[in-house]
């Protein structure tokens, strides 16, 4: 899961999916990283990817966050 | 555990480039569902629409119910199903839901339950991610859905010796989706069953479709050597032999079942306490009652 690849110009997540999303594992309200395009789970310590607008909600393709 | 999610998930975007070819099934499946939608006589602001991407955006569309449905979000356990959705989409995961408590006001489901491991666990889910007095409908195969396929593979294997293997994905048998539904906590739940019977030219255009849908096996006790093309060739003589029309097509049936329940609201219309009717069941039908000997404990 280390993608070095520069994206284009990232569609911006739609507001209405971050009101309606928790993490799968913690239950709870993520971060928006517009930077990085990614859902952040500080309880789960991990980050979901979003690509072409798409959140990716699945722990299996998450990134794993450090402490 | 019976299915393996990460093959479900693979063949939904295997398939996902050519899925708007074969929707077929999908697309009635949707409609039907839609149709209970323009039934009730309210919008419906947040409404989520999973295993339908893209490529049933016209049947949507199209559809009276659109015009009741203000926000739209599109879900699949693929993102490749919802590559060019019109609406906001989400990848997920219909056993780990990352949706949070009483988001929705609609949640309608298509044709992809059947491959949860636990079905009563992801409407679970579904049913805490819906409002209080929010409206679901769901669409799954089940069933008798292949059973002339699976006949056909059943007689291959064992007219050449080998043993029976679990070539078809097993559907929920004589399942009731309204038993389902209320198990999950839903109120108001009701069932009933669309037999689609859609006709071949041979067994392999039927198989051709089922990976355009993204149908196929995904058991984790499937086989893991590819038969023969001779085994298939047989399978597909046995199919014709057994099931075939006269004009030399042949028949596969699917079984769509619907449901449709509620999301719990107190102000829902429940079922009266027994032994709190205020008048006998003899007043009502204007007979006379007669004592059976039996008291009432």
């Amino acid at each position: 899961m280390n993608e070095t690849t520069t994206k284009p110009a990232a569609k911006d997540l739609d507001p209405k999916l971050l009101e309606v999303l928790v993490c799968p594992v913690t239950r709870e309200t993520l971060d928006y990283d517009r930077a990085s395009q990614e859902l952040i789970s500080r309880g789960a310590k991990l980050a979901y990817p979003i690509r072409e607008g798409v959140p990716i909600m699945l722990p299996e393709e998450a990134r794993e966050l450090e402490d | 555990m019976v299915f393996d999610r990460a093959l479900v998930r693979q063949h939904r975007t295997s398939s996902a480039a050519q899925f708007g070819d074969y929707a077929y099934l999908h697309a009635r499946a949707l409609d039907d569902l839609l149709d209970r939608v323009c039934l009730i006589t309210r919008d419906f602001e947040t409404c989520l629409i999973m295993g339908a991407g893209p490529a049933l955006a016209d049947a949507l569309d199209h559809h009276d119910a659109r015009a009741k449905m203000k926000h739209i979000i599109t879900a699949d356990l693929s993102e490749a199903r919802l590559r060019g959705s019109p609406y906001p989409s989400l990848c997920l995961d219909e056993e780990r839901l990352p949706l949070g408590e009483a988001r929705f006001d609609l949640i309608i489901s298509v044709l992809h339950l059947h491959w949860t491991n636990d079905p009563v666990g992801a409407l679970i889910q579904m049913n805490y991610a819906l409002k209080p007095d929010s409206f679901f409908a769901s669409a799954l195969l089940g069933g008798k859905t292949l059973h002339e396929l699976r006949h056909a593979l059943h007689a291959t294997d064992e007219a050449q010796g080998r043993a029976q293997a679990r070539r078809i994905s097993p559907f929920a048998d004589t399942m009731d989706f309204a038993q389902l539904l209320s198990r999950a906590g839903f109120n108001m739940p009701v069932s009933d069953i669309d037999r689609v019977n859609v006709r071949f030219g041979n067994a392999f255009s039927l198989m051709r479709d089922l990976r355009g849908m993204g149908e196929t096996n995904a058991l984790i006790e499937r086989p893991r050597e590819v038969p023969s093309r001779d085994y298939f060739l047989e399978a597909s003589a046995r199919y014709h032999d057994q099931f075939g029309h006269e004009d030399g097509k042949i028949p596969a049936t699917f079984e769509i079942i619907h449901g449709a329940a509620w999301a719990p609201h107190p102000d829902q219309p429940k079922p009266k306490r027994p032994g709190s009717a205020k008048v006998s069941l003899a007043e009502a039908l204007g007979t006379q009652e007669i004592s059976a000997g039996d008291k009432a404990g």
